[in-house]
């Protein structure tokens, strides 16, 4: 056994031992975090299959960013251990039906692409001396130029989706405008009068 | 597979051995640079308020850092009734070890870096975004109002500010077409580039105030509104965690700006004669300009609002740097050629 | 597995985080120990201005931190796929530069949408 596989090993093993965390544990925020030491290990896989700059997305895309809203989410649930548990079992039948559903279909994603022709074989062998993010970068936006635009109008739906859930109008608020205050002039505020005495303003 | 088996065996042999010592030298030079960047902070500003700052302890108050250091030490550590213990203790070791770990990649001279990683940027990039957790983690388990509260700004305002970075470092990227740190700082710059970057240099020193939640983007522990914000509940040594954490990783950032910026250990202003002097003297020197940017700062800005931060990460550097990553693609292309 | 020179580049980072966990345990470890430790009720509560916290701690924030998050993801993402065109730009020259330039158009139309609609905005 090569240290590598013993690092495989190790990691594997810390990252089955975490993501089973991820679904005992009664407190929302650690299955978060286990979530996170989840992606984190897989991330040391990707290592060692030689893929380093997926491991690094990984990290820096789910675990930078979308565990941190995960955990945005889950700190704000204030948990009542006895109603969720009451609430579960109620909804353990459609619980089930959706997991089983999941399952059947990941089962036949993966067995279909087992079945492709070359499916053993890696599909793209980097050439000598040429790093994975650049042997990337060379066909992604060219010869799958139209997956990557598509990918660009999916970021797009995103963006407005993320604006019609969350955003509300506030008219209450006093809001700055910096273009409002560096425009005005001394004469837009006041006005200088030249009282004559006895009279007043 | 026999060369493989070979290989490690030579490997194991005496190599881990090595890095294991040279990783001891670095992470205790850090340390040491951290204990005498608070010494060398209270120094500069007092200076700049025309006080003596500290004088007592040793020659010109030179030993204050260890003073400081034991005193933290023999505090007690109050871990609050409503707090998740095992996080509470959990935040500050792990800012800690983050804030060391990015310190891998970093080339100090010409060969001088612990992991010369390919993807060595992304690796300080996705070190540094995960300091996040460190602070949301740090104020939820509080179990405090101003801990939460200030856990919360500070990972608004840290993602926030994370944009633009990566949006930088894409411009650099462009510029030296290699992800690995070594590189990017050997990579040729003819003028057209450097003026090209000077605007990315100067939204990377801002960028990194904010990154690293310094004044005058120190809201994450605004004093006059949230008391210290995610830290409030904090003593003892894992308050002087957060403290270490917190100025490893301006240390960090100056240390990353030198090498994406300024050529690292390469002497100023590409004056060959220069070359005599070590680069790692080169290095600790542009480091520590920029460290002297820092205390500059805070000795000399007022905090920013809320609002004023945000609005100043997405509707000024984000589309200025969005837009400056066309523009330094284009002038690759234009003037770079095929390479 | 891969190349094992590339792997080994990875074993200093390895020792590093065992050595940074290290201490960082050493730390915390020492001083719960060695310190004094008497905790009493005034001491442990949650820090509030001298009287008790009216109500729980960890309450509901506004929902626009969520919204921070989600655009953030978002441009993460497209900074993603900007890594390794800005590293190839140079192999894959005028076709990759215009195909990059209808991407980041298309992500445009999105940033002028949200601050069209002041999502932008922080109140």
């Amino acid at each position: 056994m090569t240290p590598a596989d013993l690092a495989f090993f190790v990691l594997a093993a810390v990252l089955l031992a975490s993501a089973l965390g991820v679904v005992f544990t009664r407190n929302p925020v650690h299955a978060v975090l286990l979530l996170v030491l989840t992606f984190f290990n897989a991330a040391g896989v990707f290592i060692l299959l030689g893929a380093e700059f997926l491991a690094m997305l990984l990290i820096i895309v789910y675990v930078g960013a979308v565990m941190v809203l995960f955990l945005f989410v889950v700190m704000m649930l204030r948990v009542d251990p006895a109603k969720m548990r009451a609430q579960g079992r109620a909804a353990l039948p459609l619980g089930l039906l959706v997991a089983g559903v999941l399952m059947a279909e990941m089962a036949a994603v993966a067995l279909s692409f087992a079945a492709l022709p070359g499916a053993a074989s890696p599909a793209f062998a980097l050439p000598e001396g040429v790093t994975d993010a650049r042997a990337l970068g060379r066909v992604l936006y060219t010869d799958f130029v139209y997956p990557f635009q598509v990918a660009g109008l999916i970021l797009l739906i995103a963006m407005v989706g993320a604006i019609a859930l969350t955003q509300r109008a506030r008219p209450d608020i006093k809001r700055q405008s910096v273009a409002d205050q560096t425009a005005r002039r001394p004469g837009d505020a006041m006005e200088i009068v030249k009282v004559t005495p006895r009279t007043g303003a | 597979m026999d060369a493989v088996v070979e290989f490690f065996a030579w490997l194991w042999a005496f190599w881990p051995l090595r890095v294991v010592v040279w990783t001891l030298v670095v992470t205790i030079g850090v340390l040491l640079a951290v204990a005498y960047l608070t010494y060398a902070e209270r120094k500069v500003m007092s200076a700049m308020q025309r006080r003596q700052g500290p004088m007592t302890v040793g020659p010109f108050g030179l030993l204050q850092p260890v003073a400081d250091g034991v005193k933290l030490f023999a505090k007690e550590m109050v871990i609050p009734a409503q707090a998740d213990k095992t996080l509470f203790l959990l935040a500050p070791m792990g800012l800690f070890v983050l804030a060391l770990a990015a310190w891998a990649a970093i080339p100090f001279d010409k060969g001088w870096v612990l992991a010369n990683l390919n993807v060595g940027v992304l690796y300080v990039l996705a070190i540094s975004s995960m300091a996040v957790y460190g602070v949301v983690i740090a104020g939820w388990a509080s179990g405090s109002r101003y801990a939460f509260l200030g856990g919360l700004r500070s990972a608004a305002q840290m993602v926030s500010y994370e944009v633009s970075m990566g949006l930088i470092i894409v411009c650099v990227v462009l510029c030296t077409g290699s992800l690995n740190l070594t590189e990017i700082v050997e990579a040729p710059r003819p003028a057209w580039m450097q003026l090209l970057l000077f605007p990315m240099l100067v939204v990377f020193l801002i960028s990194i105030l904010a990154e690293t939640n310094r004044a005058p983007f120190d809201l994450p522990e605004g004093e006059s509104e949230i008391t210290g914000g995610f830290m409030v509940e904090y003593g003892s040594m894992a308050f002087a965690l957060f403290f270490l954490a917190e100025y490893a990783n301006m240390i960090l950032m100056s240390a990353m700006t030198t090498t994406l910026f300024l050529g690292g250990w390469l002497p100023p202003f590409g004056i060959g004669a220069l070359a005599v002097v070590p680069g790692i003297f080169w290095f600790v020197a542009k480091t520590a300009a920029i460290l002297f940017f820092f205390i500059w700062a805070r000795a000399s800005l007022p905090r920013f609002r809320y609002d004023q931060l945000m609005r100043l990460g997405w509707k000024v550097f984000l589309p200025f740097t969005l837009v400056w990553v066309v523009v330094t693609a284009g002038a690759v292309l234009a003037f770079g050629g095929g390479v | 597995m891969a190349d094992p020179a590339l792997l080994a580049t990875y074993l200093p980072v390895l020792i590093l985080l065992l050595i940074a966990g290290g201490m960082a345990v050493w730390m915390i470890g020492f001083s719960l120990v060695l310190a004094p430790h008497r905790p009493d009720p005034a001491k442990t509560s949650a820090y509030e201005c001298g009287f008790p916290a009216f109500e729980g701690t960890r309450g509901r924030f506004d929902v626009r931190f969520y919204l921070v998050t989600l655009l953030f993801i978002l441009f993460d993402l497209e900074i993603a796929f900007l890594f390794p065109w800005a590293v190839a730009l140079r192999d894959i020259g005028a076709f990759g530069f215009w195909s990059m330039a209808v991407f980041l158009a298309v992500l445009t139309i999105g940033f002028a949408y949200e601050w069209a609609r002041g999502a932008l905005e922080w109140e």
